[in-house]
């Protein structure tokens, strides 16, 4: 019994080491092919490993466009997104969760609403209103347009529906005022809520490509997305300068890659949350 | 009303604005915008928007790439969320009875979710180049004909999904892990008892428990699958002739391309349309048959 326990665990073993490796294989690719000259990318049949690994193609790929500002860019916008999403989204929360007001019911229908509607339908007029503004082609028009999300007022909302009201009560008895109560009594005993939104947005904000790319021209303001794929399709590199495009590729995913290895954890719990704030 | 009672009303209402807002001039207004915008013709330039009723929806209905762009959209939708759902819920039931060191599988499998879907795009055009591509190259090793993965009409939504379902099918996982880890292991041992196979303990116990994971995934894929760009915009441009063309992508083309506000608008209402429908249909199955314990 206990052998035949032992070979479906090593088969098992075999096939999630197989899936994994055809999984992780397109960035083991990139890799490899931003190792090979042009002349052996090109050779068939390919081969696994270069024969001579060219570890100057990154440093040429990186110096060929502006990708230094554009990963600027995207950190910059996604880091200033998080700072906003965490101040509006815990104050939302506390006033649908903790505070009693007549418009309690509307609020909470219009985001609700929201939460229906494909953003990606509004980018047209959204575009419009941001012309309005004067926001289009602006740092402020890349953060501001962003800088609500109805998924991270719901995950703090979910939070902040655990917190026992009475707490609050005695943050009230004792004069602090309601930012003080949210900041400092509620903030850290849900901080584990704030962390996965901080993570999930900067990701989401940093690989964010089709509404940046609509709202500016300006290349100097592109993020890494669009100006990775501007690099692909303009700069002479569409399909002439492989090893050179997959080089910038590792470079855009490597500091994404990063974040998870070091905060898999927490983004992974990422999913308990979500399930849960949907379900509210 | 005394004065500090007024502001006692005021206070909750002030905590809201920081999102609201935003909310409102991001969301709310280019909401209705669109649906005004919908009913009139446009070209972005002249200072004049004309109103003409429901003709663009008339027109929309009377056009033929519509109807392509409702048809690859269902296909999108389908042959993306049901490969993801049910390939995640497989590896998931393979991996939830105990596995040592299942944790560096989990995170393998799940990694391709965070990356940039511009970036794995490109690398994926990589491994479909035509002629010394990886896919091919496989191909050729296994004695079958080279594909135009993403030139041939008949391949390139299928090498668009292929690259869809590899981003997701981890993360499905994870949710699936999460949901398998919750139902009660006494139940299955009260149906072990009763004398089910573990065919029928899936059937009667598993897959009713989970269901709430099943809808959820459904619903956010669908909606997601709706909103597909970056890896079309990579990948294909919504061709050739039009077979990776969704409506959203249709909607992004008439709007920033040919300049036609109009039918961009109705087709954005479609869209918005379907969503909600879907929204609304979800909260009502989740009221009615799914189980909660």
């Amino acid at each position: 019994m206990r052998s035949i326990q032992r070979l479906g665990n090593l088969s098992r073993h075999l096939f999630f080491a197989v899936i994994a490796v055809l999984m992780a294989f397109p960035f083991y690719w990139m890799v490899t092919s931003a190792l090979k000259t042009n002349d052996e990318i090109w050779r068939s049949p390919p081969t696994l490993w270069p024969e001579l690994p060219l570890w100057s193609n990154f440093a040429a790929a990186w110096n060929e466009a502006p990708f230094a500002r554009y990963m600027g860019n995207s950190i910059f916008v996604a880091t200033a997104i998080v700072l906003l999403q965490v101040v509006n989204s815990g104050m939302m929360a506390y006033a649908l969760t903790h505070m009693k007001f007549r418009l309690k019911g509307l609020f909470a229908g219009v985001i609700l609403f929201g939460y229906m509607v494909p953003s990606t339908a509004v980018y047209l007029p959204g575009y419009l209103v941001l012309s309005e503004l004067h926001l289009l082609d602006s740092y402020a028009g890349l953060i501001l347009s962003n800088c609500v999300s109805v998924f991270s007022i719901f995950l703090i909302r979910q939070a902040f529906l655990q917190v026992p009201h009475e707490l609050v009560e005695a943050g009230e008895a004792d004069g602090a005022s309601h930012m003080r109560i949210l900041w400092t009594l509620i903030m850290p005993i849900t901080r584990s809520s704030f962390a996965v939104l901080a993570l999930i947005t900067f990701i989401d904000q940093y690989n964010n490509y089709f509404w940046p790319m609509l709202i500016t021209k300006d290349p100097g303001l592109q993020l890494v997305s669009a100006g990775l794929r501007s690099f692909f399709v303009e700069g002479g590199a569409y399909g002439l300068k492989w090893p050179l495009i997959m080089a910038a590729s590792a470079f855009t995913i490597a500091p994404l890659l990063l974040v998870f290895l070091l905060a898999q954890k927490t983004i992974m719990r990422s999913v308990n949350m979500t399930a849960g704030s949907n379900k509210g | 009303m005394t004065r500090s009672k007024w502001l006692g009303g005021l206070k909750p209402v002030l905590f809201t604005l920081p999102a609201m807002i935003p909310f409102v001039l991001f969301w709310l207004a280019p909401l209705l915008y669109v649906f005004y915008l919908s009913f009139t013709e446009w070209d972005f330039m002249s200072p004049e928007k004309t109103f003409v009723g429901l003709d663009n929806y008339i027109d929309l209905l009377r056009n033929p790439a519509f109807y392509q762009a409702l048809r690859v959209t269902v296909l999108f939708c389908a042959g993306s969320v049901l490969p993801v759902i049910l390939i995640g819920l497989g590896l998931a039931l393979l991996m939830n009875r105990k596995l040592k060191g299942s944790m560096l599988y989990q995170v393998l499998l799940f990694s391709p979710w965070v990356t940039p879907t511009v970036a794995v795009s490109i690398v994926w055009s990589w491994i479909y180049e035509p002629e010394i591509g990886l896919a091919n190259t496989v191909l050729g090793f296994l004695g079958l004909p080279p594909i135009g993965w993403l030139h041939d009409p008949q391949w390139a939504l299928i090498g668009v999904l292929l690259v869809t379902i590899w981003k997701s099918v981890g993360w499905a996982m994870i949710f699936y892990l999460v949901a398998l880890r919750n139902v009660p292991s006494d139940l299955l041992e009260a149906a072990e008892l009763d004398g089910a196979g573990p065919f029928q303990k899936f059937m009667r116990v598993t897959l009713p428990l989970i269901s709430p994971t099943t809808l959820f995934l459904f619903i956010v894929q669908i909606i997601g699958a709706l909103q597909a760009y970056d890896q079309i915009n990579v990948l294909t441009q919504g061709g050739p002739s039009g077979s990776t063309r969704t409506l959203l992508y249709m909607y992004y083309q008439s709007a920033f391309e040919s300049f036609q506000i109009g039918e961009a608008s109705s087709v954005a209402m479609v869209l918005v349309f379907i969503c909600m429908l879907l929204s609304v249909l979800s909260l009502n199955i989740s009221k009615r048959t799914t189980h909660y314990h």
